[in-house]
């Protein structure tokens, strides 16, 4: 159903035509971080995660010790980036200087 | 098909297969994280994270402060509701449809505090008594500042009502169903806020 428009109306739609504020900002790697944490942290509540043996893509080199390390089940589905001063860094400074190969934290700077 | 019943264990997270989207299903893509294979849900982030902030923050301009909170809320709500993926949309579509039933709860909470002039308050009509123009020499970035500055100035309500009505081309009937008040209390905010944005805009 149309509306009623007014010359106020006009105004405000010839605004809009002409910002779209459509600049596509990219999210900061700061909040990308957060939210892993925050997923990873509610899959942990759920249930453990997958192993780190059972974990195909690439591992960060602290994932790679305990996926090869000849320990219990139970540890190689701990998040070791929960105790990792990459992720607290990542979560608090844009462009962190954390440079580890395969670490999701390093990953979410760059894209 | 339900995602969560895929095998995760074909999904792999290499960067070769991961600039490959077409290689890999988003259902199988879905089933992984679902798996709780941590390098899926970094991936999960990675790949859909710059959309949905871009959508939210455009929604919810010019109320900054709220946009990561609402994004975060939509990975929170999307991680939930996973295993409801059917892949009949995109994943990408499917994240999107969360976000906008995100932004709708927080312009509803936001609508819900009192008008900040009262149910009856004062006509202020009077206030945009000249017309403002658009300055055709004012280029994009300037005009997109300036409006910005002045939602940002405006009691929330209004200018939530501002960019729904003319940036969202919502109706004042569609905002009305959306917040739960009434079209023509929709009607007298959106008067009051177009009379205060044009107030800041002739003097500001």
């Amino acid at each position: 159903m149309g509306e009623f428009k007014s010359n106020n109306d006009d105004f405000f739609e010839r605004l809009a035509r002409k910002t779209d504020f459509n600049d596509a900002p990219r999210a900061p790697s700061t909040l990308k971080s957060r939210i892993y944490t925050k997923l990873l942290q509610r899959q942990n509540e759920s249930g453990p995660l997958m192993s780190l043996s059972e974990v195909q893509a690439g591992l960060c080199v602290f994932e790679k010790i305990i996926a090869l390390a000849p320990i219990g089940g139970n540890f190689k589905r701990v998040n070791p980036c929960s105790v990792c001063h990459a992720r607290v860094l990542a979560e608090h400074v844009e462009h962190a200087p954390i440079y580890w190969r395969n670490c999701p934290y390093v990953g979410f700077q760059k894209r | 098909m339900d995602a969560s019943s895929k095998e995760s264990s074909s999904w792999n997270g290499s960067q070769t297969e991961r600039d490959d989207l077409s290689r890999v299903s988003e259902l199988q893509f879905a089933a992984a994280v679902l798996a709780k294979d941590r390098k899926a849900t970094a991936e999960f982030v990675a790949r859909y994270a710059d959309g949905i902030y871009a959508y939210v923050r455009r929604q919810l301009i010019p109320r900054m402060d709220l946009v990561d909170d609402v994004v975060q809320d939509v990975f929170l709500a999307a991680l939930h509701n996973l295993n409801q993926f059917q892949g009949t949309s995109s994943l990408r579509s499917w994240l999107l449809g969360i976000a906008r039933h995100k932004v709708q709860d927080c312009y509803r909470r936001l609508f819900r505090e009192p008008d900040p002039l009262g149910a009856e308050g004062p006509d202020v009509s009077w206030l945009a008594s000249n017309e403002p123009t658009i300055e055709e020499s004012m280029d994009r970035a300037d005009l997109e500042k300036k409006v910005r500055s002045i939602l940002d100035q405006l009691p929330e309500a209004y200018s939530l009502a501002l960019i729904w009505r003319y940036w969202e081309k919502r109706s004042a009937r569609e905002i009305a169903e959306a917040t739960g008040k009434t079209e023509k209390a929709i009607e007298r905010i959106l008067a009051r806020a177009r009379a205060q944005f044009k107030r800041k805009w002739n003097h500001g």
